[in-house]
């Protein structure tokens, strides 16, 4: 190609070949590639050669992209009819908006040199071209400034006859909004126009759409109803406002619209709405919930009141269930704990399904089960303050834990319950106490009839399965019981284990001398650290035909160990006798008691013995003794009697000295009906193995123990803070003490007291409220 | 109670010959509690009961392994807890007597 001579390089020289394609360009008119091409060499050369050019091709440019808007703002303002504006006026944007990714091309150059002229500005990234930006604001001056508020009310009207039900064509809308995102050429917030605008409007339209037409549902159809309607609604909104709102990435407008949205729909009648939510939850009506919890879930403070009406009717209902049945459970252990866990399992359910197991609601669950766990309408459990120049009245507790170990106790005893269950129903049973104990306030009563149950069931060897036993000591840990209690359970399996060897040294050593004592004597000899309690101990005289081993076993137990000292614990003993009568031979499962009073007819076979004679051979303290005879002469369920009396009393309170007790020639076991010549019976049966001293013991002991570990705990606490006000030493204090017990206010308070007169601490001068530790 | 009934039909053979007792003992489970056979049930060295093992012992689970020491002055403690303590001073924590084993547990 030729070399251009400078001044051929003119614009004027220039422009009017350039201007032909420039015309076409803007009108969409096809152009080919020569004259494509020459375009850019015009654009280049007259840049480069021209110093005024890149101004002057800028104004013609402008000047006629302004001359082809006029002309396109007047085909679109010939409509009077909204809806054909609309139409028309997205024909020409979709037209005019292509061209815009075309036209700036060629002007490349153009831009070069117009940017240099403006010191050298770094053009920024994302930056719109001149040339774009010239199209793009001249058509927004001239024919969208004067005609928006009309493309935009039709367009609301559009959206808003689709609200009502009409369908058409929604690129009609979709077009208005995208002349507002596109033609704002503003850099710092390209979305500014749009949002001021179209985004307002849209909003406008929606809220005042639905504050007239919400109001009339809920009047004409009810809340429940309007629920579904609202939540309907909600996702009918999204779903448009995602085809009619901007969506680019750094554009809220969905969010915006889904608060304007929920506030117009949900939050004005939230009040209406949550008026219904106790019923509710009274009624199950899971699903009108999970619709609820949705929509309320979306609205400031909208779950709370509901959070609250569960709360109530699980504690409501909770202690309305437990007192129409108190009779039977305050009785029956299995009965409670089976309810604690239904109440449980339905609350649970209704957690579940109406609230898909939100956090916020099964806190709330927890909450209020805890508060029926915890009770003490329907049962109280009396703790006896033995100290009684403190002058306090005791403070009733729930009755709960001590029924969960006693149903614990059925549970993992030879009992007809746990010889119903399999094995694996025992377990999930188990697992079941587990997960109400969590709930229970004061475990530490729990811990004390556990084990007093575990002793019986060990030493009587009365386990329905021993593997259970020991992962029931592992689930307790697992469920946080505190370690030193759970370390104690253990040590008594230890215990038993080392015992039962010792027996069969015992009966090695004996096997082959007189008396068969190998065969009819077992030992168990414990630890006293692991088990005893010393209220278990009940002196009894034994009758010669036992008294005479005993001597055998402690020179055997000499012999194996120094420095011991043993205590016969004869509460605990328990043997077989056989009993010969006219009838035949029964072999009798007694306690020891039982035996020494048997044995007292060894001497006069068929004599009557007074009380007096009997308590005066057997030695044994008043109660025990009624209530061993009253358990041979009076054992539940069987036809026969052991042992008769007379006068007849109606409970062991009635016997006195006096009364007359003789061996039953004609006991005997009836099966089908039918009397048999042979059999055995276990007479030890529900006989408590406790003492009635060391059940009020057993009580005093938990508040003895409390007292302790509240001083212990607040000693803990002082050492560490130095220094701490009250309020925070509760808080701290109940935090260390929750897995035993809840301490109450006033426990808390006599504890301070003596810890400050013994000197462990003291109150600060300044501020009677802040205690202050003394080493 | 009944449940706990087990009743065994035996046809052959009954009643009672004329020298049996009416009453005879076939089974007893005799059970006992053993302690250590001490003045004072406190380990002065260690501060815990001397029926339970010494924190030594407790800490490293040997508790069945932890025994009792008797002085020639009748004192007592865990065996554990005077083996450390003569090491530095060979009389008894408590009178100050020279300390001599008298007995030790087993």
């Amino acid at each position: 190609m030729a070399l251009l001579n400078p001044g051929q390089a003119k614009f004027e020289v220039e422009w009017p070949s350039m201007r032909p394609t420039v015309l076409k360009l803007i009108r969409q008119e096809p152009v080919n590639r020569r004259e494509w091409h020459d375009l850019f060499w015009s654009v280049h050369a007259v840049c480069l050669w021209d110093n005024n050019g890149p101004n002057k091709l800028y104004q013609a440019l402008q000047e006629d992209i302004l001359e082809f808007i006029r002309h396109a703002q007047s085909r679109v303002l010939q409509y009077q009819e909204d809806s054909a504006l609309l139409k028309a006026y997205i024909a020409e944007w979709g037209k005019f908006f292509t061209q815009c990714d075309y036209l700036p091309k060629p002007f490349n150059q153009l831009e070069v040199s117009l940017s240099k002229d403006k010191e050298n500005v770094v053009k920024k990234k994302g930056e719109e071209s001149i040339v774009r930006k010239l199209m793009l604001d001249s058509w927004n001056q001239s024919i969208f400034s004067n005609i928006k508020q009309r493309l935009q009310d039709s367009a609301m009207k559009l959206v808003r006859s689709e609200r009502n039900g009409e369908a058409f064509d929604s690129q009609l809308v979709s077009g208005v909004r995208e002349s507002y995102v596109n033609l704002s050429s503003d850099v710092e917030d390209k979305l500014k126009i749009y949002r001021e605008n179209f985004e307002k409007a849209y909003l406008d339209a929606l809220e005042s759409f639905y504050r007239c037409e919400a109001p009339q549902y809920l009047e004409a159809n009810g809340v429940q109803n309007y629920m579904k309607y609202a939540d309907c609604k909600l996702k009918e909104e999204e779903s448009r406002g995602r085809r009619y709102l901007e969506t680019a990435w750094g554009c809220n407008s969905l969010v915006v619209l889904t608060d304007c949205c929920v506030k117009v729909l949900v939050t004005d009648y939230k009040e209406t709405i949550l008026q219904e939510c106790a019923g509710m939850i009274r009624h199950n009506e899971t699903d009108k919930l999970r619709l609820m919890f949705s929509l309320m879930d979306r609205v400031p403070e909208g779950i709370s009141p509901m959070l609250h009406d569960l709360e109530a009717h699980i504690v409501s209902q909770g202690l309305r269930d437990m007192m129409e049945s108190a009779e039977t459970i305050t009785t029956d252990s299995e009965k409670y704990v089976e309810q604690l866990l239904e109440l449980f399992n339905k609350f649970s359910a209704l957690v579940n399904k109406a609230f898909i197991d939100d956090p916020r609601f099964l806190t709330s669950r927890d909450k209020a089960y805890k508060s029926v766990v915890n009770d003490t309408s329907v049962f109280k459990l009396e703790l006896p303050l033995k100290n009684k120049s403190i002058g306090t009245k005791t403070q009733p507790e729930s009755k709960c834990p001590e029924l969960l170990a006693n149903y614990c106790d059925m549970l993992l005893r030879k009992t007809p319950l746990s010889k119903k269950l399999t094995s694996e129903e025992v377990e999930s049973k188990l697992r079941d106490v587990l997960l109400v104990l969590k709930y229970v306030q004061n475990k530490d009563v729990f811990m004390r009839y556990h084990k007093a149950h575990l002793t019986r069931r060990l030493i009587l060897d009365t386990s329905a399965d021993n593997e259970k036993e020991e992962n029931m000591v592992e689930w307790l840990r697992e469920v946080g019981m505190p370690a030193d209690y759970v370390n104690k359970l253990a040590r008594m399996f230890q215990d038993v284990k080392v015992s039962e060897d010792l027996n069969q040294e015992f009966k090695d050593a004996h096997r082959n001398n007189n008396e068969g004592i190998a065969d009819s004597i077992n030992i168990k000899i414990l630890n006293a650290g692991a088990w005893a309690r010393s209220s278990d101990r009940v002196s009894v005289s034994l009758p010669m035909e036992l008294e005479d081993y005993i001597p055998q076993v402690e020179e055997f137990y000499r012999l194996k160990h120094s420095g011991r000292k043993l205590q016969w614990h004869h509460l605990m003993s328990n043997g077989i006798v056989t009993f010969a009568n006219d009838i035949g031979r029964f072999d009798l499962e007694v306690t020891t008691f039982q035996m020494a009073v048997l044995f007292a007819w060894n001497q006069r076979p068929k004599s009557k013995i007074s009380y007096e004679s009997l308590r005066l051979a057997t030695e044994l303290p008043d109660a025990e003794l009624r209530r061993t005879l009253w358990s041979l002469v009076s054992f539940p369920k069987i036809k026969r009697q052991v042992l008769s009396c007379g006068p007849e009393v109606k409970s062991p309170k009635d016997f006195d000295d006096s009364t007359q007790f003789w061996a039953n020639q004609e006991f005997g076991l009836i099966k089908n009906g039918k009397l048999q010549k042979r059999g055995k019976i276990n007479l030890v049966g529900r006989l408590q193995l406790s003492t009635e001293k060391s059940k009020e013991e057993d009580n005093e002991g938990i508040m003895q123990l409390r007292i302790l570990r509240v001083q212990e705990a607040i000693v803990k606490i002082m050492k560490m803070r130095k220094k701490i006000n009250n309020a925070a030493l509760q808080t701290e204090l109940v935090e260390i003490l929750k897995n035993m017990f809840l301490p109450s206010k006033k426990l808390i308070k006599e504890q301070i007291e003596w810890l400050i007169d013994h000197k462990y601490m003291k109150r600060d001068d300044e501020n009677i409220n802040t205690f202050i530790y003394m080493a | 109670m009944a449940d706990d009934m087990e009743v065994e039909a035996e046809r052959e053979g009954c009643g009672y010959q004329k020298n049996d007792k009416m009453f005879t003992l076939k089974k007893w489970n005799l059970v006992a509690m053993w302690s250590w056979d001490v003045e004072c049930d406190t380990c002065a060295i260690c501060r815990v009961q001397v029926m339970d093992a010494c924190l030594r012992c407790q800490a490293e689970n040997k508790q069945d392994d932890c025994v009792v020491v008797w002085g020639e002055c009748n004192h007592s403690f865990h065996n554990c807890c005077m083996t450390l303590w003569v090491k530095q001073n060979n009389r008894c924590p408590l009178c100050q007597q020279d300390w001599v084993v008298q007995r030790i547990g087993k």
